[in-house]
């Protein structure tokens, strides 16, 4: 297992301080997909995004940013 | 031909010409859906009552010489995410149990408002939250997936039971299904066509769109569709167009973008042949083909999942409290374990898009469409969970149904996906044409130019 494994006590554990009680049973899936979906979103660290904003509120065409004003 | 087996474009022509009336046509599609729906299981709901009775007043504007449009009289299928006012939308899931929409989603309106007849509401992947739709088969062997998460909408296309449908697409909700059943399927830009009213997946990856059996017959259906609704965060007001692209099919001039990476890769072989002839075909017609680099490749599942899976979580906050017990399994556990990730991957991911959105715009200053496979498979047997590429990779299924169509998603442009053949199983093979935002009808012209070069689509050969 690996450090960014989580363990299935920490899963319920960071599920509880998102508000959200997992039954006993669910601990072990919920901490392997966890692990999983980190695992595949982690890469994104790699990228060096110097000044570019979040696009939270974002339009699919380009904004024309040397446009007069 | 009976009145079913109509393109919308035909069946809007011979209701113009009153040689068909919406009435027969309605009972033409009711019939149809009595006698495949044992087979496929498209629908979660039939409104036959409801859709005779709107069709008799369709009848009447007719012979009033009232005709509201191309879509008067013809009968759609709604994707069971997509509000109708005093209908339950349930989202295939155990957790809507007893839910009535208060009013009509946007898309439902404009479509009731240009003359459309809803016929019922199709099944979709729980929640649009995958890309199989188990309760439903696929319009061309049974024991085939249907391809989700839209589905209901794309078998009851293909297999007759709706002349068209509405789908939704977060990581290729339309696309896929449209794909695997032989039908058109468009994911239009986002922003372009609203959302209110439909049950959000991932607020900023989800579209709405049409799912039909011909180019033509999308071009209709946006032109209804599209516009501006404040209502929706993400709405962006554009000037009305006529979608419809013109019946010459020369493409003299379309500069095509061929992939050299990321479209082609782990893809089946008759997938890429046959997506490679239609590519031919488009520059036997006078397109330009240019070969092209996909740009930051390596971060677009990660994008995808950092963006879909903690905006999915937060929509289901409460009832994954209440009762996540009613949830399938599948999506319970996908829903569960987005609540451990954190901001800092969430927003890395809208960083990451808009860095691969402006890398995007390059390229597509480049080329007019990029044309590549829709899926890199057909579908599956039910219940195959995995594919092995011919290098040992082993990929989910899931995984990849989404792993083509994802870009799009992210950068918001819009993506079209054609019928170009099938495999030697007989399942339908689908090509992916991408644009520049708010280039449909550029990706509407090229979809239908290749459309006119083949014999006309049959419906999936099901009794």
């Amino acid at each position: 297992m690996s450090s960014a494994e989580l363990t299935p006590p920490e899963a319920a554990r960071w599920a509880a301080r998102a508000g959200l009680s997992l039954p006993d049973d669910r601990h072990s899936v919920v901490a392997a997909t966890a692990s999983h979906i980190h695992s595949v979103v982690a890469v994104l660290r790699e990228l060096d995004f110097g000044d570019t904003p979040p696009a939270g509120a974002f339009r699919a065409e380009q904004e024309k940013r040397d446009a007069a004003v | 031909m009976q009145p079913y087996e109509l393109s919308l474009a035909a069946a809007a022509q011979e209701i113009r010409e009153r040689r068909l009336s919406p009435v027969e046509l309605v009972d033409s599609v009711l019939n149809r859906i009595e006698q495949v729906e044992p087979h496929v299981a498209a629908y979660v709901a039939v409104s036959a009552d409801q859709a005779r009775r709107t069709a008799r007043e369709a009848e009447r504007e007719a012979a009033q010489g009232s005709y509201r449009g191309p879509l008067h009289g013809i009968p759609v299928g709604l994707k069971d995410v997509i509000d109708v006012g005093g209908v339950s939308t349930t989202a295939s899931s155990r957790t809507r149990a007893g839910h009535r929409a208060a009013s009509d989603s946007a898309v439902a309106a404009n479509l009731r408002a240009a003359g459309a007849i809803l016929i019922g509401k199709t099944h979709t992947h729980e929640f649009a939250y995958g890309l199989t739709t188990p309760q439903t088969n696929n319009a061309w062997n049974r024991g085939r997936v249907a391809g989700g998460s839209s589905g209901g909408s794309a078998v009851a296309v293909a297999s007759g039971a709706a002349t068209f449908a509405l789908g939704t697409d977060t990581g290729g909700s339309i696309r896929v299904p449209a794909t695997l059943n032989g039908v058109v399927g468009l994911k239009p830009t986002y922003g372009l066509v609203p959302r209110h009213g439909v049950t959000s997946l991932s607020w900023s990856l989800d579209h709405v769109g049409p799912i039909t059996r011909t180019v033509d017959d999308t071009a209709l259906v946006l032109a209804a569709i599209a516009g501006h609704d404040p209502r929706d965060p993400a709405s962006v007001a554009v000037p009305g167009v006529d979608y419809r692209p013109r019946p010459d099919p020369d493409l003299t001039g379309v500069r095509v973008g061929v992939p050299r990476n990321y479209y082609f890769e782990h893809v089946d072989a008759e997938v890429a042949a046959a997506v490679r002839r239609a590519i031919a075909q488009l520059e036997a017609l006078g397109a330009r083909l240019i070969e092209i680099d996909i740009p930051m490749t390596r971060y677009i599942q990660a994008t995808q999942w950092g963006l879909m899976v903690p905006e999915a979580t937060a929509y289901h906050e409460r009832t994954l409290r209440t009762v996540p017990e009613l949830y399938q399994a599948d999506v319970r556990i996908l829903l569960e374990a987005g609540e451990l990730m954190g901001a800092g991957d969430y927003l890395r991911a809208q960083r990451a898009r808009t860095l691969m959105r402006d890398e995007w715009a390059r390229l597509l200053a480049e080329v007019d469409v990029i044309a590549a496979p829709a899926v890199p498979m057909a579908a599956v047997p039910s219940g195959q969970e995995t594919v092995t590429w011919p290098d040992g990779t082993v990929e989910s299924v899931s995984d990849a149904y989404v792993r083509l169509s994802s870009p799009a998603n992210i950068t918001g442009v819009p993506a079209l996906s054609v019928p170009v053949g099938q495999d030697a199983a007989g399942m339908p093979i689908g090509m992916q044409l991408l644009g520049r935002p708010f280039a449909e009808r550029t990706l509407l012209l090229v979809g239908h130019a290749y459309e006119r070069t083949q014999s006309a689509r049959s419906l999936a050969p099901l009794t």
